[in-house]
């Protein structure tokens, strides 16, 4: 497939949405915890500054200030990385946004190991575990700008919590402007007769990468992507393996309790058998690198994707 | 004169200053390379860890894990460029391994896993995390009686996070006098200005009403540094806490004091320009005593 390679990563895609819906609505604010230059939040904060709460480095106390503002009725976003706002700030997310049901958004940066470079600490590999876990939180993973700007869209359409995974580096652009995205909806990129590989955020253009090289070997990979991880597309991914009758999960996440779970779980439930497999962090940390090396050296690139696709489809 | 009365001769301050120099190379050089990581808030620090390493703490490189080393736990662990630069002039592992940081398999990861790197005594880099752990190290002395100090450096925006605040009480209540906390003041935070971003002055007057002992210096003058770290590791049945007044980026003009060269790589233009600037700033090496590497 040929893709354009993106001019900016998701999280930019997000803030400059997010920029042009300022001037659009005046009811929603926007929390920081001083790495708005990052986030790009700082575009917001520049343009209505009274609108904007930099908290300095304090992701727990931010996350608290937004769901007390929330409780006033106020639309509230709160900007930062995957690793602070899912783990120093999960509390306050669980208890005190999800519980009351408040109207907190969570535009989360560095999901998975897109923030390679930066180490372990800097890489939300267990975000989508942590926040699919929390009762009546949306989670939405955009690939792209279209798709990121139609999360913000989403996110704001409604009231209640929802958690949105952005990436750090700009990868591809997959979707035409305008294309229309739903909660609970997803994408099918390409279609295919032979395998549904399912996946979410960089991982689709991974799984893109992998179907492009399965066709050479005369296998028809479909590539569905669950941009929306909770709710997900039950009635898509049934459609798809019905006919593919093999699915495979990509996932830059721990595969313990990832949307692989979820899953299989499912299946299970709704009695259907099928060769079945994970692609993800393996119970283990990844480490500092660049992106395309940690993916393989971790088994999430093109190429792991591949050989697991051809050992599901012996498995049929 | 320091509290504790020893003039550190001026040989030995002139030494520790060109292991700053040293120092501030390696990080320029080897962020450059990575193209990837954060001198400024590393090149603000380099002489606190210049006079850490090479003078004031009780370490021996050859036996990095020995039981009654010194600790020190580098709070602001995105600034782990020091500290690399540090571990490997110091003899901890060979100075051309720092080309390898932040690359897949290298020891010396984005910011410091202490199970990768011999010298490392924490993993930190998710800010307020390290300090709260070097209490735990200082507390471990306490209660066995071992002789260790334990150095922790935080950056005046991680004074932000209400865990250091945590683990400063916990530090006063414990009597938790072999720590010493040291303040990079650079004034300056990812988002812009310490001041403007969080306000958090006084900073003295916190940390003492926090039952501290604070000194403030210059943590540019290496004469003050010494003599400061040395007097905080006296008992005194109080922690104690140096801020030190620094510039973000020191050493390099055009990263001196601007925010964004907080996590920003050199390109090679700007890599040459440093390179050229340092070696300006390299003393008549017939004038110094303490010699070039
Ligand atoms: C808990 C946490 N939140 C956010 C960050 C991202 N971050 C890295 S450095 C930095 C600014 C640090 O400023 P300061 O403590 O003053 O350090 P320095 O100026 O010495 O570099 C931020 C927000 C982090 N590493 N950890
Ligand atoms: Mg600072």
């Amino acid at each position: 497939m040929n893709l354009v390679p993106a001019k900016i990563p998701t999280r930019r895609a997000i803030a400059d949405r997010m920029l042009q819906s300022g001037g659009q609505r005046d009811d929603f604010v926007v929390f920081e915890s001083d790495i708005g230059y990052s986030t790009y939040s700082y575009l917001f904060g520049d343009a209505y500054p009274k609108r904007y709460f930099n908290m300095g480095i304090a992701e727990l106390g931010t996350m608290a200030a937004a769901a007390g503002m929330a409780a006033e009725g106020r639309p509230t976003v709160v900007c930062g990385y995957g690793v602070f706002l899912t783990m120093r700030a999960l509390e306050a997310v669980r208890s005190f946004v999800c519980y009351p049901h408040l109207n907190v958004k969570i535009f989360s940066s560095h999901g998975g190991v897109t923030a390679a470079i930066d180490g372990v600490t800097h890489q939300a590999t267990e975000d989508i575990a942590f926040m699919t876990t929390l009762p009546g939180m949306t989670v939405l993973v955009p690939c792209d700008s279209a798709s990121a700007r139609a999360a913000f869209d989403l996110c704001l359409g409604f009231v209640g919590p929802a958690f949105v995974r952005l990436m750090r580096d700009p990868l591809f652009e997959l979707y035409p402007e305008g294309t229309e995205f739903r909660i609970g909806g997803s994408h099918t990129p390409r279609k295919g007769k032979d395998l549904t590989i399912a996946g979410y955020g960089d991982m689709v253009f991974q799984a893109l990468e992998a179907a492009d090289r399965l066709e050479q070997e005369g296998i028809q990979a479909e590539v569905l992507d669950l941009y929306s991880i909770k709710p997900w597309d039950q009635k898509s991914l049934r459609e798809s393996i019905q006919r593919t009758g093999a699915l495979l999960i990509a996932e830059n996440h721990q595969r313990r309790n990832g949307l692989g779970y979820e899953l299989a779980a499912w299946c299970m439930k709704e009695g259907i058998s099928l060769p079945f497999a994970q692609i993800g962090l393996d119970d283990t940390f990844a480490e500092s690198g660049s992106y395309p090396l940690t993916l393989e050296k971790f088994g999430m690139d093109p190429a792991s994707i591949v050989s697991s696709a051809r050992k599901l489809i012996a498995e049929k | 004169m320091t509290e504790a009365g020893r003039l550190v001769p001026e040989t030995r301050i002139r030494q520790l200053e060109q292991h700053a120099r040293d120092i501030r190379r390696e990080i320029v050089t080897m962020v450059h390379t990575a193209q990837s990581g954060h001198c400024g808030g590393s090149l603000s620090a380099s002489d606190i860890v210049a006079a850490l390493y090479f003078d004031v703490m009780k370490i021996d490189p050859a036996r990095p894990r020995m039981p009654d080393r010194d600790r020190f736990v580098l709070s602001k662990g995105h600034a782990c460029p020091v500290l690399y630069a540090a571990l490997a002039l110091r003899g901890y592992f060979p100075v051309q391994e720092l080309s390898t940081l932040r690359k897949n398999a290298s020891r010396l990861q984005g910011h410091p896993v202490s199970t990768y790197l011999p010298g490392l005594d924490a993993t930190s880099g998710s800010l307020g995390m390290g300090f709260a752990q070097a209490i735990g190290m200082a507390l471990e002395a306490k209660m066995t009686g071992a002789q260790y100090r334990v150095y922790s450096l935080l950056g005046d925006g991680e004074l932000n996070e209400g865990l250091v605040w945590e683990a400063a009480s916990s530090a006063a209540k414990f009597g938790l006098d072999n720590l010493v906390a040291i303040i990079d003041r650079n004034n300056l935070q990812n988002d812009g200005k310490a001041d403007d971003i969080m306000p958090m002055e006084p900073i003295d007057r916190k940390f003492e009403a926090f039952n501290w002992r604070v000194l403030t210096i210059d943590g540019h003058d290496m004469a003050a540094v010494v003599q400061t770290l040395e007097s905080a590791a006296k008992a005194s049945g109080k922690p104690t806490c140096i801020i030190a007044r620094t510039i973000k980026g020191k050493g390099v003009s055009f990263m001196e004091d601007q925010r964004e060269w907080h996590g920003k790589p050199p390109s090679d233009i700007e890599f040459t320009r440093a390179c050229k600037e340092m070696d300006d700033a390299e003393p008549d090496c017939t004038e110094t005593e303490g010699g070039r590497r």
